[in-house]
């Protein structure tokens, strides 16, 4: 008994470790197949597209990995991204600089985003009920906005930055979101604010009667993830050259996916921004590859679907066989024990 | 050295399709040489939906008649995931080297981009069905029907169910926010003021919005409030469907060989309403074809990658058995070409069965 309570976790951590292992594993499977199947496929410009088509997605998934650690939800990302491409883009077709509309854009991100932190914080309702309303209101707003047509004068410049490559072949989407998950790896492993995240989410009231600001901590959360929507909202509209009121919907779902499948758990307090990482690559080219080889769209959602079920079922599994073999050992040392003496 | 010997045969057809091709303008239409190469791409709205796979069906007989030795691809994204889909599909399409990519557009100006780089690659690019808005990054729209046209055919429709007497009648619609909708029943509005039809009253125009309960609901509604009307006319397929089940259901439409109170017409699907064609529910309704658009639309695209026409307004082409056609300007768009495949089919006893099968 004295060892376990050293080996919990000892053995938290090897969990952690073989589970990003395996998608290590699965990561180099996909390209190993990826590329000895689709001729095309290492090719620069197929590398390239196959983060463009998931880039905002992906962008998205980094932020709400921390939403999750720190055992929150935000279901409002992707009306978000809509809302703001439809400010954007409305703001420009009154006439207003393109500048502005952009700015205004961000801003109203970042407004959304303290408003649903101020819901979860201060009035102390659960996420999943604050961001799903606002999935329902701010996706109300940008039809409000936009109506049911599509607008196409988008400024010049961010249609030129969302479809056009800037440093080589990648386009700024891209750098944006290497830069974040760099960023965003040292935030959340190695900065006080990191191991704070970490800390609520595993326990929230014991954070809490421990000292930490558990309030600050989830209004700076939320504000980022508004920010960063509706960042990625401005980078879809620029990437697509146009925006409607349906534009992104249904995104949240594919985000979270990537999330859990990362290893992120959904009751908060584990995983890591690393095995996210590993996941959106194996969600990427997984993607890429099946649509090079022509599979249909609903064997690609079946396929992304067992995985999704496979990394639920998979860590229960492999724990569960764990401790039956460590209960195993331990009884056959202790009948061991009692036959030589 | 067979490859070899198909590849010159190949390069001489080409070279021939080139050669004749200013000739054949000033003649007559162009026709297609058959047997070339032509990797397509057929991409609906997204999968599962009766009328897009009809389109296949359609675009695969044309692929038979013209021995296109690349197969064709029908690829389409789910509905929940339509616009991002096509426009994941439209890119790999590119990646992989395809000639040709066929698309029911169903992202707006959204796909623009995409459609843009396609045709930077090199890649023949036609929408059908449903075009792209600002026509950017599209050389050709095959266009099922002109959209005016759909008035004077559901008032064609009213005259021949009702008769010279004439009668009344009333408009059950999808939603009232649906633009195509909207556009038709102005058509029609417009096309009662003409003397030939000045017999028909509308006298009301409900909303379904295409729910088959709300449909269902609003066509027994019709008939309670207005005693004295004779038929509906749904310009929307699920409309349709409902409507004529709610009729059957009331024993409005004429059971063993009674006079039928109320019936009902409007754009439906062939297979839905069969049955309530052949029991007098819905004695006559319109659609066009699903299957000669695929057909049509095939045949426009493999004209364009051979390079047999160029896409400019006034060529003439041969369709196989639909006939000749012509590029024109797009009247609904500022910008962009057309062809048109009209007109309606006017299915009733003779035809639906051979069609719903």
């Amino acid at each position: 008994m004295v060892h376990s309570t050293i080996s919990l976790p000892q053995r938290f951590l090897n969990w952690l470790r073989s589970w990003e292992g395996l998608l290590l594993g699965l990561f180099l499977v996909v390209l190993t197949i990826n590329s000895a199947l689709v001729p095309a496929y290492l090719s620069v410009s197929n590398q390239v597209n196959l983060f463009i088509l998931f880039i905002e997605k992906s962008i998205i998934a980094l932020m709400m990995t921390f939403i999750i650690i720190n055992g929150e939800i935000d279901l409002s990302v992707a009306s978000l991204m809509g809302l703001s491409a439809g400010t954007m883009a409305r703001l420009f077709e009154l006439g207003a600089p393109s500048g502005l509309a952009v700015a205004a854009a961000l801003c109203l991100g970042l407004i959304c985003g303290a408003f649903n932190g101020f819901w979860v914080t201060v009035v102390g309702l659960p996420s999943l009920v604050v961001t799903l309303a606002g999935l329902i209101a701010y996706r109300g707003l940008v039809w409000v906005l936009v109506e049911d047509r599509s607008i196409t004068t988008l400024p010049a410049w961010l249609c030129e930055l969302g479809q056009k490559p800037l440093i080589g072949p990648f386009p700024l989407a891209l750098l944006l979101f290497f830069g974040f998950a760099i960023i965003g790896y040292i935030i959340l492993q190695y900065s006080g604010f990191g191991r704070l995240v970490y800390v609520i989410g595993i326990n929230r009231d014991v954070a809490r009667y421990s000292g930490v600001n558990v309030r600050r901590v989830k209004m700076i959360l939320f504000i980022a993830s508004g920010f960063i929507a509706s960042l990625a909202g401005l980078l879809y509209a620029a990437r697509l050259g146009a925006m409607r009121s349906s534009t992104a919907e249904g995104f949240e779902l594919d985000i979270i996916t990537m999330v859990l499948l990362g290893g992120v758990s959904i009751f908060g307090g584990s995983g890591s921004l690393r095995g996210v990482f590993l996941s959106i690559l194996i969600i990427l080219n997984l993607r890429n590859g099946m649509g090079l080889a022509y599979l249909s769209a609903n064997v690609q959602t079946g396929v992304i679907g067992l995985l999704l079920i496979l990394s639920v079922l998979v860590p229960n599994l492999v724990s569960s066989l764990r401790a039956r073999m460590v209960r195993h050992r331990e009884l056959t040392r202790a009948l061991e024990m009692a036959e030589s003496s | 050295m067979r490859k070899l010997s198909t590849a010159f045969a190949i390069l001489v057809m080409v070279s021939m399709v080139m050669a004749l091709a200013p000739a054949a303008m000033a003649q007559g239409p162009v026709k297609a040489t058959p047997g070339q190469a032509v990797k397509m791409v057929l991409l609906p709205k997204f999968l599962g939906n009766l009328v897009f796979d009809q389109a296949h069906e359609g675009a695969l007989e044309a692929a038979k008649e013209l021995q296109n030795p690349e197969p064709l691809q029908f690829l389409g994204p789910t509905p929940q995931d339509s616009v991002a889909g096509q426009i994941e599909i439209v890119t790999n399409s590119v990646t992989q080297g395809v000639d040709a990519i066929m698309l029911s557009n169903n992202a707006g100006d959204q796909i623009a981009p995409a459609a843009k780089a396609a045709r930077e690659a090199g890649v023949t690019f036609v929408t059908w069905d449903s075009p792209i808005p600002s026509a950017e990054g599209e050389q050709v729209f095959v266009a099922q029907v002109d959209f005016n046209e759909t008035g004077r055919v559901m008032a064609e429709m009213a005259l021949n169910i009702l008769g010279p007497e004439g009668g009344k009648f009333a408009v059950l619609s999808a939603s009232p926010d649906a633009a195509n909708q909207n556009a038709w029943i102005a058509a029609l509005k417009e096309v009662l003021k003409e003397p030939k039809y000045s017999k028909l009253e509308l006298l009301d125009i409900v909303y379904g919005n295409d729910i088959s309960e709300d449909s269902y609901n609003q066509a027994l509604a019709l008939v309670d409030k207005y005693p004295e009307m004779k038929l509906i006319m749904a310009p929307t397929t699920i409309g349709i469907a409902a409507g004529a089940k709610a009729l059957q259901d009331e024993g409005l439409c004429g059971v063993e060989g009674q006079e039928p109170k109320v019936v009902i017409s409007g754009l439906g699907l062939p297979v839905e309403m069969v049955s309530y064609t052949l029991n007098g529910c819905a004695p006559q309704f319109a659609l066009w074809s699903f299957r000669d658009l695929g057909y049509l639309t095939y045949y426009v695209t493999y004209l364009l990658a051979t390079g047999a026409i160029k896409g400019e307004i006034g060529e003439r082409f041969e369709a196989g058995r639909m006939g000749v056609y012509t590029i024109e300007k797009d009247p609904t768009r500022e910008k962009g070409l057309r062809v048109l495949m009209g007109p309606f089919t006017i299915y009733d006893k003779t035809n639906v069965e051979a069609e719903a099968k």
